[in-house]
């Protein structure tokens, strides 16, 4: 077991609005979420001396402009003009987790005391992905000539891969879905709070790129999230009760750009990445109260759900029926709503609702008793990272 | 069967470490990068050796046999030139004599719906310009 489990905590957090469209910059949604999670802790701003993000823009083909598509360390320094700062990164190979992982390697390195890690998520008007020009250059040269024009299809090939190697059916995916989206009508943050989704609704929606259809697509948004991480000692004085970090992991498995598609290199990604965070907080899959798994895309749950041993592979689709899923049920799964139903703010999303689930701040959606609270913060071989957060440290 | 006809390609643009395999498919060779040290055949292309990180590699014919590893079916027109295509099959495969290595490409000469995993593809070539060919697939004959 990991010597640091439970020494740091998660505190406050925060959300902006979330809109369909940029209406405006996205710096504006930044702010607004990390003012909400400074205050969520009952910290004032000149306490933070911490900053981190991982500010990739995901919508192919369209300029990152600091503040207004992406919003960078940089951005977030001459905005809050921090009295105090100690410490900042922007991380690059694991996504959002590897900036919260960041934050906790420094907090517990003693360089900062109160940090913030923000997500804040971009949607361009018009196309999301523009497909490159005449030209197809980079990795790209041996995917864009062929119609491989996003993370869309991208996905979609290794989950027909998974479909038919293991003689499944795609409609069972409605359950994860349709589950999701109640859970949404639970969560006032989430994009489609109030707006319902049947299993007819699902079955009968278009299809997008074979074998996702639209409902299986997370819906991109313009928004933020931020959360504050410190110390378990100092997190104890702070308003709300901490979520202590009992331990993480990131992939360790790597992929050339450009070789898409490969489901063993998504399952080698998920295990090495849960393989560290089951070994550090001394934790097994059936220890697990309340779980949330990244769902950009549908898929990505399948791949989660085996690859960190919550089933066997090619499982995964029955393991979620059965009101398996529900927050009464053996595993409740992506209680927020998930990115299918809360919009594309990419992991930290379920981050903070992990933090929630386990420091029993989830509201109405709260599953009754949660302690161990199991985060896949992203797909697994694109950047994944995984997290169990407790509310009883040990 | 998708139309083809009226798509227009996004050209590849070849760098230091794909111009061989561009070369290659302007024969109508197919060509993958092999690691000199350990064996092993690789796409894409990489500065390394993905299996022993060996730094010598080189391009050699293969024979373009293989099966479908994984496929999507594009339903979606955000791409105007892929439009009069929609829907089309884009497929993964996976080389018989590279094991690993995957390749990108369409079905053609096929509907859509006959991709599926595991069947048996083999490469033909299509000519985008004076300067490039783009290695294609087709069902195995
Ligand atoms: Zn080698």
């Amino acid at each position: 077991m990991w010597e640091n489990r439970c020494k740091v905590a998660v505190s406050g957090v925060g959300f902006s609005k979330i809109t369909r469209s940029a209406d405006i910059p996205l710096a504006a949604h930044a702010l607004e979420a990390v003012k909400a999670a400074v205050e969520d802790s009952g910290l004032k701003m000149s306490d933070i001396d911490g900053l981190a993000t991982y500010p990739e823009l995901p919508a192919t083909g369209h300029a990152e402009i600091d503040g207004v598509t992406i919003v960078s360390v940089n951005c977030m320094m001459a905005m809050l003009r921090l009295p105090n700062l100690a410490w900042h990164i922007q991380t690059e190979s694991v996504n959002i987790g590897g900036a919260v992982q960041q934050a906790t390697n420094a907090l517990l390195a003693g360089v900062c005391k109160y940090a913030v890690v923000w997500r804040a998520m971009h949607n361009p008007k018009g196309t999301y992905q523009n497909l490159p020009g005449q030209f197809a250059s980079g990795a790209a040269q041996f995917t864009a000539p062929y119609g491989f024009g996003g993370p869309g299809q991208g996905m979609a090939v290794a989950y027909t891969r998974w479909l038919e190697t293991n003689n499944q059916n795609r409609e069972k995916m409605a359950t994860l879905a349709v589950t999701q989206r109640k859970h949404a009508q639970m969560n006032p943050y989430a994009y489609f709070y109030g707006t319902p989704l049947t299993r007819e609704d699902y079955l009968n929606s278009r299809m997008v790129a074979y074998p996702f259809c639209l409902y299986d697509c997370d819906i991109p948004v313009q928004g933020a999230v931020a959360i504050v991480l410190t110390l378990a000692d100092r997190a104890r004085d702070l308003k709300p009760k901490p979520a202590y970090i009992a331990g993480y992991g990131q992939r360790l498995h790597f992929e050339v750009a450009g070789r898409i598609g490969s489901l063993s290199s998504y399952m080698e990604g998920g295990r090495s990445s849960s393989h560290l965070t089951w070994e550090r907080s001394g934790f097994t899959p059936k220890d697990v109260d309340v779980a949330q798994i990244y769902d950009g895309f549908s898929a990505s749950v399948i791949y989660g759900l085996e690859s960190y041993g919550f089933c066997k592979e090619g499982e995964a689709l029955d393991f979620i029926q059965d009101g398996r899923i529900e927050l009464d049920g053996e595993l409740p799964l992506n209680t927020f709503g998930g990115s299918l139903s809360s919009g594309r703010i990419h992991g930290l999303q379920h981050i903070i609702e992990g933090v929630l689930q386990a420091s029993g701040r989830a509201g109405e959606r709260q599953v009754k008793g949660a302690n161990v609270s199991f985060v896949g913060a992203s797909a697994p071989i694109v950047q994944g990272t995984t997290f169990i957060f407790v509310g009883e440290p040990y | 069967m998708s139309d083809w006809s009226k798509v227009t390609r996004p050209i590849p643009v070849p760098n230091e470490w794909t111009k061989p395999f561009w070369d290659a498919a302007k024969q109508e060779v197919l060509a993958l990068q092999r690691c000199q040290s350990c064996g092993h055949l690789q796409h894409p292309p990489y500065p390394t050796c993905t299996q022993c990180m060996g730094i010598d590699l080189k391009f050699e014919p293969v024979e373009g046999k293989g099966k479908i590893y994984a496929y999507t079916i594009m339903y979606h027109t955000g791409d105007k030139r892929f439009a009069p295509a929609v829907p089309y099959a884009s497929i993964i495969v996976e080389l018989d004599a590279a094991p690993g290595a995957l390749l990108a490409g369409n079905l053609l000469d096929a509907p859509y719906t006959e991709a599926k995993v595991g069947r048996p593809v083999e490469v033909v070539f299509q000519k985008l310009n004076d300067d490039i060919t783009l290695p294609q697939f087709r069902l195995a004959r």
